[in-house]
């Protein structure tokens, strides 16, 4: 067999061989495109729903964004998947021992996969915000408002936010490695609590619900300055992804591969 | 060159691997033997930095495997051939872990024409025998082209031209000067690849030696004598067990089989006492029955550490 040393000796590998093999590993499973269709038909049908409600219950004028970014809601979920089989896939299967191979540094690999998955969020997010504005502003008929500043800061706001839940889908993921345990954390962090929170009702609970990521998020992506600054609520949302990052990350480098 | 030193892995109650220190060397095939559950793999595992060891080192040319830069390309791994995600084509498995190491994807195709895969290359790999399987493990260690191998058990499910094939790559990989240790659990097959045989039983080293030491060491090595005179027979049975530490069984047919002693002083004693001989040689010891009887001890070894 041919020595293959020399001069590529000291190129390659690093985070960016990492991000290059996560990217790799991502387009080459069909889980992905089907996560990615998921994705699309959600917003599709749910802005064509939100739309159509407005324009026939007379709801007053909204910018066309409030309905992408209420469709969030249900879109997160295939692209917090798509990042979590990332990670589960490889603990089913086995794999995660061949990536630590490839791989050894567990922060690393962690980074890569983080990476990786955010910014595939991020710019399907962008994706999504479009056609999401596309569809409801045909459905709308009227009943919203367009201006294109509101329009472009909503589509990188849901980029941003939906990078953020994948970043915090990596880091349960690499805590718990089961699937079952990842999506019932994810479920009930973005979706069942602000529920239970916001029907309980009281103050206490209520001021609980605005730091949770998703409470906060949609805060940002709507751009209200309510309870937060927008801001203010896009950092509440990072500071969710960092926490998630590192208990992820400390977990992997506790617990034997 | 890998080097343990006092390589301990303790899982809750159960010691995996114990203490192990070993030098793996370069150029020769290093055979790792053990009974199941004696601890190999997860040796393997700590080598790899995968599992964490509770005591001791493991390195790779003087540095943990994680400290390694491009650890594809200095380490060539076989663990666990089905842990690999079965949608994923073979080809489309080799190129990720080449990019993450910065191996040319020409290597890709390389590899998977040398162990026989090229024609499956873009087929999921869900699909595969195992056969199949172990030949695409074996393409992922080769494809950075380390000088250091691992192979966990790499026969397994192959026929038998794969398991002639695998013996010959080995072989020739140690050839070159790479390090190669190989685990199986099948003791004539090392009989057959290895060169130094490292054997552990319940996570101890019990033997590190070259092959042909373990088979001469054993004292199950035997001689036999073939002597066609009854009287013959009795008169150098009963001088040869008057002898410390040897043993002597009737073998029938006017033969005997003696522990304890060599070839060169069953026939000198033979021709001492003029008795007539018609056969005497070397009842070598098989690696088997020399591995069965050094696990036996460390079985009995285990059974009185759990009484005590
Ligand atoms: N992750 C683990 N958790 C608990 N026990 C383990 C684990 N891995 C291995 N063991 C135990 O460690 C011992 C050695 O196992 P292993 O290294 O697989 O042996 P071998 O490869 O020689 O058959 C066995 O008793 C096994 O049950
Ligand atoms: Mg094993």
């Amino acid at each position: 067999m041919t020595r293959d040393r020399g001069t590529r000796e000291h190129h390659g590998g690093g985070l960016r061989g990492a991000i290059a093999a996560e990217w790799t590993k991502l387009w080459t499973v069909r889980t992905t495109y089907v996560c990615v269709i998921a994705a699309f038909a959600f917003m599709a049908v749910f802005t064509f729903y939100y739309g159509s409600i407005a324009r026939i219950n007379d709801h007053p004028l909204q910018p066309v964004g409030n309905a992408p970014v209420a469709a969030l809601v249900l879109v997160q979920y295939p692209l917090a998947v798509l990042a979590m089989t990332s990670v589960t896939s490889e603990y089913t299967t086995g794999s995660a021992r061949t990536t630590l191979q490839w791989v050894p540094l567990r922060h690393r690999a962690h980074l890569a996969k983080a990476v990786v998955a955010a910014v595939v969020a991020l710019v399907l997010g962008f994706a999504l915000g479009v056609v999401g504005m596309a569809v409801a502003w045909v459905v709308f008929d009227g009943h919203a408002t367009f201006a294109v500043a509101e329009a472009v800061y909503q589509v990188l706001a849901m980029g941003a936010y939906l990078a953020l839940v994948s970043v915090i889908a990596i880091g349960v993921s690499f805590a718990l490695r089961a699937a079952a345990g990842v999506l019932a954390v994810l479920f009930f962090s973005l979706t069942a609590s602000p529920i239970m929170l916001v029907g309980l009702g009281g103050e206490v609970l209520s001021r609980i619900n605005e730091f949770l990521p998703q409470t906060a998020g949609s805060g940002f992506m709507l751009g209200d300055a309510e309870p937060h600054p927008p801001l203010v609520a896009f950092l509440i949302v990072v500071a969710w992804a960092g926490i998630t990052h590192f208990a992820g990350l400390a977990v992997l480098r506790e617990r034997d591969a | 060159m890998i080097t343990l030193r006092g390589l301990t892995k303790r899982y809750g109650d159960t010691t995996a691997v114990d203490g192990l220190t070993l030098d793996v060397e370069s150029g020769r095939v290093t055979g790792f033997l053990g009974p199941n559950g004696a601890g190999k793999s997860t040796t393997m595992r700590m080598i790899l930095g995968l599992d964490h060891p509770s005591a001791g080192t493991a390195h790779i040319d003087g540095k943990p495997y994680a400290s390694l830069r491009h650890p594809v390309r200095e380490v060539g791994a076989l663990l666990d051939a089905k842990a690999l995600h079965p949608a994923r084509t073979a080809r489309n498995h080799l190129l990720a872990m080449a990019r993450s190491n910065g191996v040319p994807t020409r290597r890709v195709d390389e590899v998977l024409a040398a162990v026989g895969l090229a024609s499956v290359a873009r087929k999921r790999a869900g699909g595969f025998s195992l056969g199949m399987f172990q030949r695409l493990g074996i393409a992922g260690a080769l494809l950075g082209d380390p000088r250091v191998l691992i192979f966990d058990e790499p026969i397994n499910g192959l026929d038998l031209d794969g398991v002639r094939w695998v013996r010959g790559l080995v072989r020739s990989l140690a050839a070159e000067g790479r390090t190669v240790l190989l685990s199986s659990h099948l003791m004539s097959e090392m009989q057959l690849t290895a060169d130094r045989l490292v054997v552990i039983g319940r996570g101890r080293l019990l033997a590190d030696k070259p092959m042909a030491d373990m088979l001469a060491e054993s004292s199950r090595a035997a001689v036999r004598a073939h002597l066609p005179r009854p009287d013959d027979l009795r008169l150098l049975t009963d001088r040869l067990r008057a002898r410390p530490g040897v043993e002597v069984a009737p073998a029938g047919d006017g033969a005997i089989h003696v522990r304890g002693a060599t070839v060169a002083e069953v026939g000198d004693l033979a021709h001492e006492l003029g008795v007539r001989l018609h056969g005497l040689h070397a009842a070598g010891a098989s690696l088997e029955e020399a591995y069965l009887e050094l696990t036996a001890d460390s079985v009995e070894y285990g059974t009185k550490e759990v009484g005590a």
